[in-house]
């Protein structure tokens, strides 16, 4: 087993699926000779050269037209968006076009493709560059939505996503890129629409994705030290397939949810766990869900802002603290 | 008129409106079925107890409400103008106060369901728990939040011996956790929910003890044998055991007539009628225990063709609710199944039960005046729960003693001839 970063990990994923798939290409901007611009993807291009690792001019437009017509016509790439706030100016090819190809042709055409972002804040790029949209693509029917939290799940996630037929939606938090993390060594393939259970506690169920779980993780070591009380962590991995029996059977041990977003508070896709927890499990909670969330504002790039509006391990054992009872 | 829910046998209470077959405004006869009825393991058509026009449904199709309430009304001829003139006040006074009613009963089963002694709200979890074990929420000590109970408070509240209104000796098993991929989700039926009921309570009520003998069936397979081509042609069914045992039961509770009981409150009644409830296997789809009255009154060749007529009628769905009532002791029957012993769960209120396995040829030992031999005889084992509060075990192994004695010393082959 190796050690890796969270940005080696993304690399090994694409190399690993492109040994074995000469039909996996890969696209977007500085990728390829550059090794991205977070140094996720290095060694790429030595490895497979300017065809199948191709280096775009900057237009998100250009580079996901290019993966959707590439995907119809037999290929399967991965096109990565640097940040993932760009895929604004690519809404109607990624919720018009390619979450409904084989949807409007009748099951006649299918769409393997994944598109790769850095998603989220904790890096002081400020408003347009820091936003975590993966409510976004978790609102389109027909898109998959995963965003891993560890090399080891961005590995075999990622590998995941690349081997599925459908799009995937794959959101890579870009403040995780130099953690490390053990990698089972050999192929390594995952399966999309499965959460983990990370700690095991009795008392409270705490379920987190991507940035948010490492800082859910640290809380409730806090909670436990601090505070007595054991908290139950929730890795959800995968937003869309959303594995939500592993979501109610940790919440019903607790009776108690709690979750944990860095999506702005508004239609953050911890409201959509709320809900469907509400509506399977209502007789099994032992008190009101409680959403820690960034607030509903453009994130600041000032260091001390941003710090104040992203949920941290602090707030989380604060707000616990102050709730749970 | 008002037509009302029937009493379906005796021991009935309630009923099921299952089907409604007219509706409102149709001309209704007492000689068609006007709606369903399911109640204590029967299905049953009700006709309109009048001819007429039926004016109101009162009670929805599923809907269960105790014997005797009205569940439709109808209007006879002539009876129509003088209904329309005198309904409206009347029916809307009566709504006026059901209203008041159900605004009274919400108000206070709200504070007392959903607060705690400090007037915190109950959350879904606590709420449940208090219904289901019917506990007051009051007693309940609160760790939370200004006192606030938790679920974990009325787990410890449990888990400390406390009970709820209702005597409830077993606490609730923790809810299942199971993959839905991994199962297949059966709901209970009517039957099923009924057998699950009585099975409960009747292990909660009678301390029951199993008695077993292993009987020598030689006799009564000779005797069968003997018969068994010429009785299947002219009764047009197979002899069993079960008629023979049936049989032996009658004659040995007229020695031992306190296994044909029931207890009322500190009293054992014994009953003088032996009523046989015979256990009917639906071909896995339940179970239903119909009653032949009077079995001891009954020849063996009436034995058998009752138990035939009440095992054939059960599996057709042709039981009447009569069928149910008055048993007083419970022959139920595995045999068939080859197993070589049963526990059966005495079928309430009755004070013991029988049941008949399967019957297989064994080596046994002889005696005889010359010595002692093995010889091959077919072999059964009857095994009898008895309500310990009724009779004691020795009661229980003389009676069982005399009904393998009649078995095994009958002369079998005359009574069938």
């Amino acid at each position: 087993m190796a050690e890796l970063t969270y940005r080696e990990a993304v690399a090994e994923a694409i190399a690993q699926e492109m040994r074995r798939d000469e039909n996996v290409v890969f696209l977007g901007e500085d990728i390829g000779a550059a090794g991205g611009v977070f140094k996720a993807t290095v060694g790429l291009f030595k490895e497979f050269g300017p065809e199948r690792v191709r280096d775009t001019p900057i237009s998100e437009q250009a580079i996901l037209g290019a993966a959707m017509g590439s995907a119809m016509t037999g290929l399967k790439p991965i096109a990565e968006i640097m940040f993932s706030d760009f895929l604004a100016v690519c809404w109607d090819i990624v919720a018009n076009e390619i979450a409904k190809a084989r949807y409007m042709t009748g099951g006649q055409m299918s769409m393997p493709l994944v598109i790769r972002t850095a998603n989220g804040g904790g890096s002081r790029f400020g408003a347009q560059h820091s936003q975590s949209v993966e409510n976004w693509a978790m609102m389109v029917p027909g898109l998959k939505v995963v965003a891993p939290s560890s090399p080891a799940d961005v590995k075999g996630l990622l590998a995941a996503a690349i081997r599925d037929p459908d799009p995937v939606m794959f959101f890579e938090q870009k403040s995780l890129y130099p953690i490390k993390g053990f990698v089972p060594d050999g192929e390594l393939v995952d399966e999309l629409g499965t959460a983990k259970v990370l700690r095991d506690g009795g008392e409270v169920t705490i379920v987190a994705l991507a940035a948010m779980v490492p800082r859910a993780m640290k809380a409730a070591e806090e909670l436990s030290a601090q505070h007595g009380i054991e908290a139950t962590v929730v890795d959800v991995r995968s937003l869309v397939p959303l594995d939500t029996q592993t979501i109610l059977r940790e919440t019903s041990k607790t009776g108690r949810l709690v979750t944990v977003e860095e999506n702005p508070r508004l239609c953050g896709w911890g409201a959509e766990i709320a809900s469907i927890v509400v509506d399977e499990i209502f007789w099994d909670l032992d008190g009101p869900i409680i959403r820690i969330t960034t607030p509903h504002i453009p994130l600041p790039a000032a260091d001390a802002l941003e710090d104040a509006t992203m949920p941290s391990a602090e707030r989380i054992v604060r707000e616990i603290v102050e709730k749970i009872d | 008129m008002d037509v009302i829910m029937p009493q379906l046998g005796e021991t009935v209470s309630e009923g099921t409106v299952s089907v409604w077959h007219k509706t409102i405004g149709d001309t209704v006869s007492t000689k068609e079925p006007l709606f369903d009825v399911s109640s204590d393991k029967v299905e049953m058509e009700v006709p309109a107890p009048a001819e007429g026009t039926l004016l109101e449904i009162r009670v929805d199709a599923g809907t269960t409400v105790p014997v005797g309430e009205v569940v439709a009304v109808i209007v006879r001829e002539g009876e129509v103008i003088e209904a329309k003139a005198a309904a409206p006040v009347a029916v809307r006074a009566e709504a006026e106060g059901a209203k008041a009613d159900i605004a009274s009963v919400r108000s206070n089963s709200v504070k007392a369901a959903n607060r705690d002694a400090n007037g915190n709200p109950l959350s879904p979890a606590v709420r449940r728990l208090v219904a289901e074990h019917d506990l007051d929420p009051a007693a309940i000590a609160g760790s939370g939040m200004k006192g606030r109970i938790k679920k974990k408070d009325v787990l410890a509240h449990l888990e400390s011996g406390a009970t709820g209104g209702r005597s409830r000796t077993v606490a609730a098993p923790p809810p299942l956790t199971f993959s839905a991929d991994d199962t297949e989700v059966i709901p209970f039926n009517k039957l099923r929910k009924l057998t699950a009921e009585h099975m409960v309570r009747s292990k909660a009520t009678s301390p029951h003890v199993l008695q077993a003998v292993e009987a020598d069936f030689a006799r009564v397979a000779r005797a069968r044998t003997g018969v068994s081509g010429a009785w299947k042609k002219r009764e047009g069914f197979s002899l069993t055991y079960l008629p023979f045992i049936a049989k032996a039961v009658c004659e040995a509770i007229r020695e031992y007539p306190r296994v044909n009981g029931a207890i009322d409150g500190e009293n054992l009644v014994v009953f003088r009628r032996v009523n046989l409830g015979i256990a009917v296997d639906l071909d896995f789809d339940g179970l239903v225990a119909p009653v032949i009255k009077d079995a001891d009154q009954m020849s063996l060749q009436e034995l058998a063709r009752a138990i035939r007529d009440v095992s054939e009628r059960a599996r057709t769905n042709q039981l009447k609710p009569d069928d149910f009532t008055e048993g007083t002791y419970t022959i139920s029957n595995s045999g068939v199944f080859g197993t070589m012993i049963t526990a059966p769960i005495i079928n309430q209120p009755q004070v013991a039960i029988l049941s008949t396995d399967g019957i297989a040829k064994k080596p046994v030992v002889i005696e005889t005046e010359d010595g002692d031999t093995i010889g091959i005889r077919p072999v059964g084992v009857l095994a009898q729960s008895f309500d310990h509060r009724a009779i004691d075990g020795a009661y229980s192994a003389a009676f069982l003693n005399r009904v393998r004695d009649i078995l095994q010393t009958k002369d079998w082959a005359a009574v069938l001839s």
